[in-house]
């Protein structure tokens, strides 16, 4: 297979390395040895996926601490996929060239709803059926992980299981399950999966619909299934596995650097963020295992940049010092230190000031609404003040651009919240002209909000792919000149709505428009929004239903039994304090705010450094 | 001091382009610990300068590339601990220190030698050959920056030598590169297939080696370092 793929195929395709295999610290283990063997599969192209922390750490976990297997699979660009089809070449793993169906089990990483059509064109060029109830004996056990997982219910026809919570907390004894009931059949096999927390099989529940279309009720048809699926997390990451030796790929990818997990989790409890609400609680590592670990990547790597990553790294306790340290030991190497997020405030800028002691090129901010009135209803807790101070203290410091993220329909959104971004991005550029010896770059990104289910916001109708496009001709008439402004695009935008908080009768919609050519919907090139809506009217299914349509508190909905450890009783007091406009504080600060995570899954908050008072 | 490395990129490698080879190597010779220099300014580079630009999809046996350093290092042990990071198709075989008026690869290197894999072994394999170097005029379609104009390979052919393995057959061509006329593979095995040579024969193409010619005598560079 290999050396076919050399010879004659890779030669035709653009970017041949992505598919070639053999980078550094790849572990490719024994095949007859393996007991369980499973490919971790990206829906994405190498670039991306290979970008993932999640997918580097239970890939060194699998291979690293137990004697089960995994390999990796990503999405072939088109231009390979046509040169597979048309040599009947199935995908393959990267390590042992190996097709998927071989594997015991197939783990795709779900990062965005969008890619569940690639997940279909995977299986497919597997020569594996795309739903669940076709798939004999002969067939792996299809699974998934990752974010969009916590409401699996789209895709519940396609997957065998899936995966809850923090993947490195449960693939080992989903492994090992398999492993262990190899002899039996598959649906009594599930059965056994299924009593594992946090694995969810979608083909052991029924779901019952009101007239109204709503859910009736929803349970498992067999003993052996829970009636709620608990979110797994693990409680101290100074004590979970983290790769030392990640794989370099030879390919320059999409965040080519060492990456620090700093902490998991966010409680600044944005109420649009499902991140901030699926991750919780807080939990911080050790100075000591931080650095321990860059030392590690660096020596295995060889990379010249470490980035610190996490949903809001400036929160982390220790960051001052972190970043001192490693700027000490790493600088005189030549190798940099970054930080992929700012927070809006004058001591991110001194901290980004440290670590950017080079070209100083964008800022990039998230202020993510325009008055401070719709920021309180959001609970983006930032105020004006600070932001000019940290763009103040950006312009005196060298910057000559900033960039700043907002989102256009919010619940509560009136043309006043438009106007204020507008006023905000006029003052941002002011500041900018005044410190700068030439003319600042302003630039503002707005993506259209989409309410995610398990948040504060699950109950709201989205803004119609009408109204989005009406606030855009509003905002793009009103704008200053030489202030540039970019939005998501609307259609898209709408179809991850559809699909975050859709039903399993979503299923048949999703086929189709895969059947009708879509795929890589997340690139704006191959996106086909038309063939999207073909789709929804063959299936008789009304999109709206999904997105566009205000709940009730009552309403049971698809991801209820999904349990994230946060109370629904929180959810609508965060709810209502949002209609008051009452923003609600950190946690950390605060004192606790009675999420339930904490008590329903036996985690703490963990603060590893103290609190550094900024 | 600065020292000048011959290396090997294998088959497994042949898809990587030039920046992905350079970084591969910058990053090999951090984590080999190699006291390497650093440029100055406020985005600090390793001081390494790669000769020799690869084309993707070939394998090369003798390729090039010149480093700084901040310390002496003996060449042997450069050579060991680079070894032991570098994957297995990249291996460096040579290593000489050189001095700072060194003239760079870039500037120097004049002549590589590319070879071709033929899977039978033609008959007329010869007389392919004596009739080739007859030719005043071997024009071949450029696929260089100025696509599809006609272009003559004459003058850059300098030699060209057969070895033939019984099964198979390689055949070894000597071209100019650089000023004033550059030669590339792919027109080279355009050249092949105008002039009978069966596509389908065509097993490999790699570069077996990157020359410095002075007076029709070929130094490699780890020679000719004055």
């Amino acid at each position: 297979m290999k050396a076919r793929l050399f010879r004659e195929i890779l030669p035709q395709v653009s970017k041949p390395v992505r598919y070639a295999g053999g980078e550094v610290n790849i572990i490719k283990k024994d095949w007859d040895k393996a007991q369980a063997k499973m490919v971790f599969a990206f829906p994405d192209v190498y670039e991306v996926g290979m970008s993932h922390i999640g997918g580097k750490i239970l890939y060194g976990l699998v291979n690293e601490k137990s004697n089960h297997l995994m390999e990796r699979s990503f999405a072939p660009w088109p231009d390979m996929e046509e040169v597979m089809r048309r040599e009947n070449i199935p995908l393959y793993s990267l390590e042992s060239f190996r097709p998927l169906r071989d594997f015991d089990v197939i783990g795709f990483s779900l990062q965005y709803e969008l890619s569940i059509t690639n997940i279909l064109n995977m299986l497919d060029l597997s020569g594996i059926p795309a739903w669940s109830k076709d798939r004999g004996e002969e067939y792996p056990l299809v699974t998934a992980g990752g974010p969009v997982a916590f409401n699996p219910e789209p895709f519940a026809e396609f997957f065998d299981a899936f995966l809850i919570g923090d993947g490195e907390e449960i693939i080992l004894k989903f492994l090992d399950c398999v492993y262990n009931n190899r002899s039996l059949a598959k649906d009594e096999l599930l059965k056994q999966l299924a009593r594992i927390e946090g694995v969810y099989v979608p083909s052991l529940y029924r779901v019952e619909y009101k007239d109204n279309g709503t859910i009736k009720s929803m349970s498992p048809v067999v003993k052996e299934a829970p009636a709620k699926v608990t979110r797994q997390v693990v409680e101290d990451l100074d004590q979970s596995y983290y790769p030392d030796k990640p794989i370099l790929p030879y390919m320059s990818i999409v965040h080519d650097r060492a990456v620090l997990e700093v902490m998991r989790g966010c409680q600044r409890s944005c109420r649009f963020c499902h991140a901030g609400m699926v991750y919780r609680p807080v939990r911080e590592k050790s100075l000591e295992t931080l650095k321990k670990q860059a030392a590690a990547q660096l020596a295995s790597t060889g990379y010249e940049e470490i980035s610190l990553a996490s949903l809001s790294t400036l929160d982390y306790s220790g960051v001052k010092s972190l970043v001192k340290d490693l700027v000490k030991e790493y600088g005189p190497l030549g190798t940099g230190v970054s930080l992929p997020s700012l927070r809006v405030d004058a001591f991110s800028i001194d901290l980004a000031n440290e670590v950017q002691k080079v070209r100083k090129t964008t800022l990039t901010l998230a202020p993510e609404a325009g008055t401070q009135r719709l920021r309180d209803v959001i609970n983006k807790n930032v105020t004006e003040e600070q932001l000019i101070q940290a763009v103040e203290a950006a312009f005196k410091s060298g910057w000559l651009a900033v960039k700043l993220y907002f989102m256009i329909g919010l619940p509560t959104e009136t043309e006043a919240d438009l106007d204020g971004i507008l006023d905000l991005l006029a003052k941002v550029k002011a500041i900018g002209d005044k410190y700068s010896p030439r003319p600042v770059e302003v630039r503002a990104s707005l993506a259209s909000f989409v309410p995610k289910a398990h948040t504060p916001f699950q109950w709201y109708p989205q803004n119609s792919i009408e109204e989005l496009d009406k606030k855009r001709h509003y905002m793009m008439r009103k704008k200053r000149r030489r202030i540039k402004l970019s939005f998501h695009d609307s259609q898209t935008s709408y179809l991850e709505g559809v699909i975050a908080r859709g039903d399993r009768r979503l299923a048949l919609a999703i086929f189709k428009a895969w059947q009708k050519g879509c795929k890589f919907d997340g690139w704006s090139e191959y996106f086909h929004f038309d063939r999207w809506m073909e789709a929804f009217r063959e299936c008789g299914i009304d999109p709206d239903f999904y997105t566009c349509r205000q709940r009730d508190y009552e309403e049971i909905f698809p991801w209820d039994f999904i349990e994230t450890g946060i109370d629904k009783e929180y959810l609508i007091e965060e709810n209502e304090r949002a209609k008051k406009g009452i923003s609600t504080p950190d946690c950390r600060q605060d004192g606790c705010r009675d999420c339930g995570v904490c008590m329903t899954l036996g985690v703490d908050l963990q603060i590893k450094e103290g609190m550094e008072c900024e | 001091m600065r020292i000048r490395v011959e290396y090997s990129v294998g088959s497994d490698l042949r898809f990587l382009s030039n920046l992905e080879m350079m970084n591969l190597m910058a990053r090999a010779l951090r984590r080999a610990r190699i006291p390497f220099a650093l440029s100055e300014g406020f985005n600090p580079h390793i001081r390494l300068s790669m000769g020799t630009v690869l084309p993707v999809g070939l394998w090369g046996k003798r390729e090039y590339f010149d480093l700084e350093l901040m310390q002496e290092i003996s060449p042997d042990m450069f050579i060991n601990n680079m070894n032991q990071v570098l994957p297995q198709a990249m291996r460096i075989n040579k290593c000489i220190a050189i001095t700072d008026d060194t003239p760079t690869l870039m500037k120097s290197i004049n002549c590589a030698c590319y070879s071709f894999i033929l899977s039978s072994s033609p008959t007329q394999l010869q007389e392919w050959k004596d009739n080739l170097l007859k030719q005043e005029e071997l024009l071949v379609k450029s696929r260089g920056k100025k696509k599809n104009v006609d272009k003559n390979l004459r003058q850059g052919i300098l030699k060209i030598e057969m070895n033939n393995q019984g099964d198979f057959a390689i055949i070894d061509i000597w071209v100019t590169v650089g000023e004033p006329l550059n030669v590339r593979y792919d027109e080279l095995r355009d050249l092949l297939v105008q002039t009978g040579i069966n596509e389908q024969d065509i097993l490999d193409i790699y570069r077996s080696g990157n020359y410095i010619m002075v007076n029709d005598r070929y130094y490699t560079p780890l020679e000719k370092v004055k």
